[in-house]
């Protein structure tokens, strides 16, 4: 038997004594590799920012099925009854109800000087403060009306100002806490890609998220619209409240602002009535994996008669599933391809090194020894091609994520890199070189190491 | 002066081609071979000199009959045992050197020791310099194969062959490609170390020289020993008893 390292130094003054030849091998099996690594890695990356960060794939929303005229009181449904009878469910670890604001209101945000204005109805609601329990900013999203107590007086300037964080309420004169306010990920990126730049303001990163809380605030004309006061059969005369944001989380709503949930049932009861505050908009759920996704909804449908939203999420999810498994083929395809090219090559390279086996058996190399040597340098081949192949599609990557940050305009979620080279995909690309070379050279090494001597050594 | 044969071949037969139309190479051959003798195998051109040197030496397996090498039984023999016999009782030379061309010449020489275990490194690029030495190429182990001349690249392929210190040397035409002054060298050569070490020898040749510094010229014709007569040293001794 011969030794792994006298092996090791035979196979790779072989391999690389001929370097054309190597490369002729290789070649094939990098184009594969990299184009393995190349789009598998992109596709990770594709998929991580969609499905975690724009589409979570285990989190459904609830909502009362668009209806006809017969069912106009579906929408009742989606009270506490059936948030409690969805939370029973098995495969839900959390329920939680959104409040969408049931009336016009407009707003405006003070930010570095500037006052940016905006619709607020429509583009507002509450959750539960529970839901945000585990987020940074979870001791600053609480409803500070919902007991009543002292509040310090105060009245329009010059009379007396309220501190910090807090607003005059026109009510009462006193000075309540600014309503606190979470704004999504998606709204901070639409703000940073498209607002930012065409305003000259600074984009939100981590350094500014702290301080949001200080720099922004939000003044809600509750009540009236942003173009005149024209009000819809309210029951109170609009007013003033003043919000700040307190953090940034997917759990907001996606293009609007999101305030504990109570806010909004006293605002809904307030400029609507009771009705409008106890039913509704949805209700948020996320479930214990994707594959409950499925079964949830169907019990959703059957059992409750509800739906659920509009789930694009997973639309994209199957795209990108299914361009990926197109490119991960044609990459495999490449890589067959190369084995067999390999295969090939080390056929006629076996009858061309004939003579070279045939001495290493004559000086003591038995079948097994030869048939190691050629699936050896058969894996060396695989190694080398899977590295090269791993190291271009890096280069590939590079080059594309280079080319992105200098000529492409910044757009939502826009990542830093467009690849994630996941250590799998490292090591599949590598691990999958070398099978696929090793493959190529079983039949060769077989024939090699059947060869008899004397035939391999005897001159034509 | 011969010892206990080192190699015994009883009815050996060998045939190539379709069992139908066989071509019968070796039709029943029976030699012994003493430990230390100096053999010449000699014949026509087709006559089986080759195959018959190869089954000897574990190339090639006989289709009939009893083979024994340095005690092996070839018949009984598990693959492993004759390639440690390849490997370290039998030292091989050929016509066409055999060397590998893109190993260097120390490298090739020391190339045995792939397949045995026991020397370090360091002892084995000792053991192949000492070998070079030997054979006069002290000056050559760097160098690729590719730029030597023919006799040269012959006393490599001898020195890979005496790496292991083999009692048996098995040569097939090994100054078939040389001119007569080089060749004229390497047969001193195998007499030196037929007659200093022992190493037992059986050499194929057509070379009268060869012939005449042997002990023993075993003729074969049509794959059946024809005649046995003694070689020159013999003959002198004969000559002086
Ligand atoms: N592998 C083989 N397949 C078929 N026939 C073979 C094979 N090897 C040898 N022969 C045949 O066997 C016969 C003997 O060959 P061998 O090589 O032993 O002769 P030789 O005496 O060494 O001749 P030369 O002096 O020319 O080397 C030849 O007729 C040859 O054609
Ligand atoms: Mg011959």
């Amino acid at each position: 038997m011969i030794a792994p390292g006298k092996l090791a130094r035979l196979v790779a003054t072989n391999a690389l004594s001929n370097r054309r030849r190597l490369a002729l091998h290789t070649f094939g099996l990098v184009v594969g590799i990299a184009s393995f690594a190349f789009f598998l890695s992109l596709s990770m990356s594709v998929r991580s920012v969609f499905l975690e960060e724009i589409f979570p794939l285990d989190e459904v929303e609830v909502v009362a099925p668009r209806v006809g005229a017969a069912d106009v009181d579906a929408r009742d449904a989606l009270n506490d009854d059936v948030v409690n009878e969805i939370r029973q469910h098995p495969d839900v670890k959390e329920a939680v109800p959104r409040m969408a604001m049931a009336f016009p209101a407009s707003g405006a945000a003070m930010f570095m000087g500037q006052r940016m204005p905006f619709e607020a109805g429509g583009f507002a609601d509450g959750v539960d403060p529970a839901y945000v329990a585990d987020e940074d900013f979870a001791d600053r999203f609480v409803d500070w009306e919902a007991e009543e107590h002292e509040r310090e007086a105060c009245g329009p300037p010059p009379e007396r100002e309220c501190g910090d964080h807090y607003y005059c309420d026109q009510r009462d004169n006193t000075c309540h806490k600014r309503v606190p306010i979470v704004v999504s990920r998606t709204l901070v990126e639409l703000y940073n890609t498209q607002f930012a730049p065409s305003h000259g303001l600074p984009p939100i990163d981590e350094a500014l998220e702290g301080m949001l809380a200080s720099m922004l605030r939000l003044e809600i004309g509750l009540g009236e619209t942003m173009f005149a006061a024209a009000m819809t059969g309210g029951e109170s005369p609009p007013r003033q409240v003043e919000g700040m944001v307190v953090g940034i989380s997917d759990k907001a709503m996606p293009i609007g602002v999101t305030v504990p949930i109570g806010y909004m049932e006293r605002w809904n009861r307030e400029f609507v009535g009771d009705e409008a505050a106890e039913v509704y908009s949805s209700i948020e759920v996320v479930l214990e994996g994707r594959e409950a996704v499925a079964p949830f909804a169907g019990w959703v449908q059957d059992e409750l008669d509800l739906s659920l939203a509009d789930r694009q999420g997973e639309r994209f999810a199957t795209a990108i599933f299914i361009v990926t498994a197109l490119f991960v083929m044609i990459s495999l395809v490449i890589v067959t391809i190369a084995a067999i090219n390999i295969a090939h090559s080390f056929f006629l390279q076996v009858s061309e090194r004939k003579r070279e086996l045939g001495v290493l058996r004559a000086i003591g190399g038995t079948r097994g020894d030869i048939r190691t040597l050629v699936l050896a340098e058969a894996a060396l081949i695989g190694v080398i091609g899977g590295l090269l192949g791993v190291a271009a599609a890096r280069v590939g990557a590079a080059a594309v994520d280079f080319a992105a940050h200098r000529w492409m305009p910044a757009f939502p979620f826009k990542p830093d890199s467009f690849f994630l080279f996941e250590w799998w995909i490292v090591a599949g690309g590598i691990a999958c070189a070398v099978v696929f070379a090793v493959l190529g050279g079983l039949f060769p090494a077989g024939r090699a190491a059947n060869m008899p001597p004397a035939q391999a050594l005897s001159q034509d | 002066m011969a010892g206990d044969p080192i190699i015994r071949l009883r009815d050996v037969e060998k045939s190539y081609g379709p069992a139908s139309a066989p071509a019968r190479v070796l039709r029943g051959v029976s030699l012994e071979v003493g430990s230390g003798e100096f053999v010449a195998l000699m014949g026509e051109s087709g006559s089986g000199k080759s195959t018959l040197l190869n089954i000897v030496g574990a190339l090639d397996v006989a289709d009939r009959g009893h083979v024994e090498v340095a005690g092996v039984r070839y018949g009984e023999a598990k693959e492993r045992a004759l390639a440690r016999l390849r490997n370290v009782d039998i030292g091989f030379v050929f016509q066409a050197f055999n060397l590998i061309e893109h190993l260097t010449c120390l490298d090739n020489v020391c190339l045995p020791a792939s397949f045995s275990r026991g020397k370090s490194p360091a002892e084995v690029q000792e053991r192949g310099k000492e070998v070079l030495g030997r054979v006069g190429l002290a000056d050559v182990a760097g160098r690729k194969p590719g730029t030597l001349s023919g006799g040269q690249k012959q006393r490599v392929a001898i020195a890979r062959a005496l790496f292991q210190r083999p009692r048996i040397l098995l040569c097939d035409e090994p100054t078939g490609n040389l001119d007569s002054h080089t060749g004229g060298e390497v047969i001193e050569f195998f007499r030196e170390l037929n007659e200093r070490d022992g190493v037992t020898l059986v050499i194929v040749t057509h070379e009268q020289r060869i012939s005449s510094a042997a002990e023993r010229i075993v003729s074969i014709r049509d794959g059946v020993i024809e005649d046995e007569s003694a070689g020159a040293p013999a003959a002198k001794e004969a000559a002086s008893t």
